[in-house]
């Protein structure tokens, strides 16, 4: 055996909790799931069934877990793990796995395939068998988190041409654009581009939140390896900073992983529940319009829009009515696709393929069933609440020809914003002008695709 | 000894041998960790499970099992049928205690089991993809839990199959504990967390359990 089947095996050992054991011993080989995969839809062959994939697992845990097993392998498809089996392992879960619970939703045992997935992949990557970008994407941001002050200044400076840009936008030269400001009620994590500080920025402004902006990135690479340790330590800075700062919520960009990954898994990671609560900006948006802290025009947004459920996001994190709630009051003509929800179809970009270029190929085989479903809605916009869904959604309206655009949801709520007056304005009203201003002008300019 | 009390004591033999086996899996599996969800709540985790167990096993509640209506129901009638060849058999000292009526329902329902059954094992051959996926102990499994089925109904219509019942069972008993049948103790565990994960999350709330689009839309 060599040391890296060894570590592979280690590491499954040390997963082998109640829920893993479950996913291998329970599945009855039905073989009901297959559908239920965009893989499989993209590609009709048994080895894109989730059942299969799981199967390869299994096979290496019937060799060291069971008794009939180690005695008759081939009567239960046992088979030892080797260099060659490992490789493959890691190619399925890292390649034709989005880990988006398409098929656990489907299974009528429940058969959590993803878990297992995440299994190998964390056995691959401490195999040294796991994608190098996304082993080295995940050490830049723990590196990232130990030394901030190395890129700290430079982002300051970034940011103060951003607030001058957010000030013109909003028509007020009071706008703020704080980063890292101890005692603010929100901090607000954004993703690599000014593109998912703006908008959100030009939202918490008009809805007088009290927030700051973090200087990490949401994204957390670590999960997509299915390594606990740095996915941990990749989400400890901004832990640490929301702490530090004493803020009341952290706000997270349009960003489905790292949605999963902070508010559902992180807690568990650290063994405490957060002094904060972690939401989505789609969740923050829903809770304004809900108290009436924006006033929204859905004509500023005519084109025929429809939502993709990032799987992350709904399936995995119950973000499901909220965006449809912000759309329905920001846009004129939304639809739905079929499926949608807790069964929509992955896209095809999850667990990190978007970062995988020597995969684009299958990835966008994958993303057919999508890309049909898109079509069919007629939509001329899909509005999806995740960065990778929005990347891979892009890569597919070429690839397919589907003549859409691709937008975050704050990008629309941002057209279709009616601006209060600013505070000069305001002061001019309450000092008795006869007649009230009307709302002012949306931001123009703002960043859609 | 007759052949009828010799098989019913090898069945008896053989349910210790399972119950105690069983007992020893199922504590193993909870000897495994179980970490504590410190997420905070979104929805009722005790709603995602009593929908997990309910109406998340019927047979409208999910694409595949709409998609696959035939093969669910077969896999029902299927389980039904082991369900009540099981319960015949163990009361199966008693029955001269019992209605005719019920006999044969009893009777009616194993042979359909059987029926069943024997339609998965050709559907497990005919079908590319459950061909691939099978193993020598699917084949064996299912065959093994056909044969008792169907000697289970030949012994409600006729006490002269009972020996058979009791060989067929002692070897079911047996096999389960260490072959894909035991798989029937997972699924108590699976869909218990898959309830937990579909409930803290609000992932399935109770006014949006199947997805009805808002207005027009493809056929995905």
């Amino acid at each position: 055996m060599t040391s890296g089947v060894e570590t592979a095996l280690q590491v499954l050992e040390k997963q082998l909790n109640r829920p893993l054991e479950t996913a291998l011993e329970v599945c009855a080989r039905c073989g009901i799931c297959a559908e239920a995969c965009h893989y499989y839809l993209a590609e009709p062959a048994p080895e894109h069934t989730p059942a299969a994939r799981g199967e390869a697992l299994r096979a290496a845990y019937r060799a060291e877990h069971d008794f009939l097993s180690r005695i008759f392998p081939r009567w239960t498809g046992a088979k030892k793990l080797d260099e060659a089996t490992l490789a493959k392992l890691a190619e399925t879960a890292f390649s034709r796995c989005t880990l988006c619970r398409r098929c656990t939703f489907n299974c009528p045992m429940g058969v959590d395939t993803p878990l297992m997935m995440r299994a190998v992949r964390a056995m691959a990557t401490a195999a040294g068998a796991a994608p190098e970008i996304l082993v080295m994407l995940a050490d830049a941001a723990i590196e990232k988190g130990k030394d901030p002050s190395f890129f700290r200044d430079l982002f300051l400076e970034q940011m103060t041409d951003l607030e001058k840009e957010l000030q013109a936008k909003v028509g007020d030269p009071q706008a703020r654009l704080t980063v890292q400001r101890a005692g603010a009620k929100v901090l607000y994590v954004p993703l690599a581009g000014v593109h998912t500080i703006l908008p959100p920025a030009i939202i918490f402004h008009v809805a007088r939140e009290d927030w700051t902006l973090s200087i990490f990135e949401a994204a957390n690479y670590g999960v997509f390896l299915g390594d606990t340790a740095r996915a941990k330590e990749i989400a400890r800075r901004i832990v640490d900073e929301a702490k530090q700062l004493g803020v009341r919520e952290v706000v997270l960009a349009e960003c489905g992983h790292a949605y999963a990954a902070l508010r559902w898994e992180a807690p568990n990671w650290f063994g405490e529940t957060f002094p904060f609560r972690v939401v989505s900006l789609v969740e923050k948006i829903d809770e304004y319009l809900e108290q009436g802290r924006l006033d929204l025009d859905p004509s500023s947004n005519r084109e025929r829009i429809t939502y993709h459920d990032s799987c992350n996001m709904a399936r995995t994190g119950g973000v499901i009515e909220e965006p449809r709630r912000v759309l329905r009051a920001a846009v004129r003509d939304f639809v739905e696709m079929t499926p949608n929800r807790k069964d929509a179809y992955c896209c095809g970009g999850g667990g990190g393929l978007v970062a995988l270029p020597e995969y684009q190929e299958r990835r966008l085989k994958a993303g057919a069933p999508k890309a049909r479903q898109i079509r069919e809605t007629g939509a001329q916009m899909v509005v999806a609440a995740c960065e990778n869904c929005r990347l891979q959604i892009g890569e597919l309206a070429h690839r397919y020809e589907l003549g859409i655009e691709v937008s975050a949801v704050a990008d629309l709520v941002v057209r279709a914003l009616r601006l209060p007056p600013t505070r000069h304005e305001a002061e001019r009203l309450f000092a008795g002008v006869e007649e009230p201003l009307p709302a002012r002008k949306r931001p123009e300019g703002t960043a859609v695709g | 000894m007759t052949l009828l009390i010799l098989t019913r004591l090898l069945a008896l033999a053989a349910l210790i041998f399972a119950v105690a086996a069983f007992t020893l899996r199922w504590r193993a599996t909870m000897r495994r960790p179980l970490a504590l969800d410190r997420s905070p709540a979104k929805g009722d985790p005790k709603s995602g499970v009593l929908y997990a167990f309910s109406l998340g096993m019927m047979p409208w509640a999910k694409e595949s099992t709409r998609r696959h209506l035939l093969a669910y129901l077969r896999g029902i009638g299927f389980h039904v049928g082991i369900f009540a060849g099981l319960l015949a058999l163990l009361v199966s000292p008693f029955w001269s205690w019992l209605p005719q009526a019920v006999l044969l329902a009893f009777a009616a329902l194993t042979a359909l089991g059987a029926a069943f059954g024997l339609a998965g094992e050709v559907m497990r051959w005919a079908e590319r993809n459950l061909r691939r996926l099978s193993t020598p102990d699917d084949h064996a499994s299912v065959l093994l839990v056909t044969a008792f089925l169907a000697a289970t109904s030949a012994a409600l219509a006729h006490p002269a199959w009972m020996p058979a019942m009791y060989l067929s069972g002692a070897l079911l008993f047996l096999y389960a504990p260490l072959g894909k049948i035991r798989h029937c103790i997972y699924f108590f565990f699976s869909r218990l967390f898959f309830g937990l994960f579909i409930g803290r999350r609000a992932v399935v709330h109770p006014r949006s359990v199947t997805s009805r689009p808002s207005s027009v839309a493809g056929r995905g």
